[in-house]
């Protein structure tokens, strides 16, 4: 009876672990996305369409995207994304930009590297991108959860 | 029954191993990927490094005003690698040199192939196998006119199971004529080890 009892409990430590494991082994790399998209309106001034898309729900509760905009230095775009955290507690995402020319092609396909960026307890942090080259019109934010 | 129940154990936690997927494997990684591994240098920090000095540079107003409508030859210099590690610092200048190039702003000399262009223009010159008109002349080379120097510093502390690493990369662009900086930036990364209650 008592080896049955060890067993059992043996068996429900294993089983914790094994369930622990799973839940952090493969986390999903998920995230939030921002765009936006150089147009020009009636009079011909530069005008920035943006938009967000969140295809992660569980970071949809722990960031937020404030604001979102662009502007030119010389010929080359830049972006800065204002992001705020939700959660008391630090956390950490990596983020990247992502920069397209005019017909939509993505400029340095693949190239681009994840940035660590850590967000204290209720922080609004901004964060910037700049295009490779003067053939940027359009970029994509992206953020993630660390992989 | 003791038996029955030891087997249902068994064979949960089989397939629990087999969810979690704890066999090697060997795949592809994500070039771009920011996960740290160790507190050394790794191939983040030098990718981080490169786009912050390459993305300052560029738009940074004085150099914006310098580099519209023509594009300054640049000679890269050695880092100084002030770091205890051994770091191949002329990646993280042909990174920075090849993303300066691909911007369209600037134009650069390299002073590592020298001898192969010398190599070069002397068949050209003295073999005889090369039309005379078309074979490159000695002394036509353009000067550089900026000069990319850069620092690399590092501050280590360790405490207890912490170890608490401070990168700093400093660069600076130098007018070859007057001496004078144009444009500086440094970048700093901080990575912390802290070691886990089972070792690791």
């Amino acid at each position: 009876m008592k080896l049955a009892k060890t067993v059992v409990l043996n068996g429900i430590a294993v089983a914790v672990l094994m369930v622990s494991f799973g839940l952090t082994g493969c986390s999903t790399t998920a995230g939030v996305e921002a765009s936006g998209k150089t147009g020009w309106d009636d009079q011909g001034a530069r005008i920035l369409e943006k938009k967000v898309v969140f295809n992660n729900s569980g970071l949809k509760g722990d960031i937020e995207i404030v604001d979102v905009k662009s502007a030119m230095a010389g010929d080359i775009m830049r972006a800065q994304a204002t992001l705020r955290s939700r959660d008391k507690d630090t956390l950490p995402f990596q983020y990247r930009f992502d920069w397209y020319d005019a017909n939509g092609f993505e400029i340095n396909s693949g190239g681009g590297a994840w940035k660590p960026l850590i967000l204290n307890g209720r922080e609004a942090k901004t964060i910037q991108g700049v295009a490779p080259d003067p053939r940027a019109k359009e970029f994509l934010l992206k953020i993630r959860e660390p992989d | 029954m003791k038996n029955g129940m030891k087997f249902l154990l068994a064979a949960a936690a089989i397939g629990a191993l087999s969810l979690s997927g704890c066999a090697s494997t060997i795949q592809y990684g994500d070039a771009g990927s920011a996960k740290p591994l160790s507190t050394e240098f790794g191939s983040s920090d030098l990718q981080q490094i490169a786009e912050s000095m390459v993305d300052s540079m560029i738009t940074f107003p004085p150099m914006v005003e310098l580099t519209t409508g023509r594009r300054p030859v640049v000679s890269v210099d050695k880092v100084k690698n002030k770091t205890m590690q051994h770091i191949d610092t002329e990646s993280v200048t042909d990174s920075i040199r090849a993303r300066l190039i691909k911007s369209g702003k600037f134009r650069f000399i390299d002073r590592t192939t020298d001898a192969q262009t010398i190599d070069e223009i002397k068949t050209q010159q003295d073999s005889g196998l090369v039309d005379k008109n078309s074979a490159v002349k000695f002394g036509q080379q353009i000067g550089a006119e900026f000069l990319l120097t850069s620092n690399f510093s590092e501050i280590k502390q360790k405490v207890g199971g912490t170890t608490d690493v401070y990168y700093k990369f400093t660069m600076s662009l130098k007018n070859l004529k007057t001496g004078i900086l144009e444009w500086s930036d440094e970048k700093e990364i901080r990575k912390v080890f802290k070691r886990g209650t089972f070792g690791g």
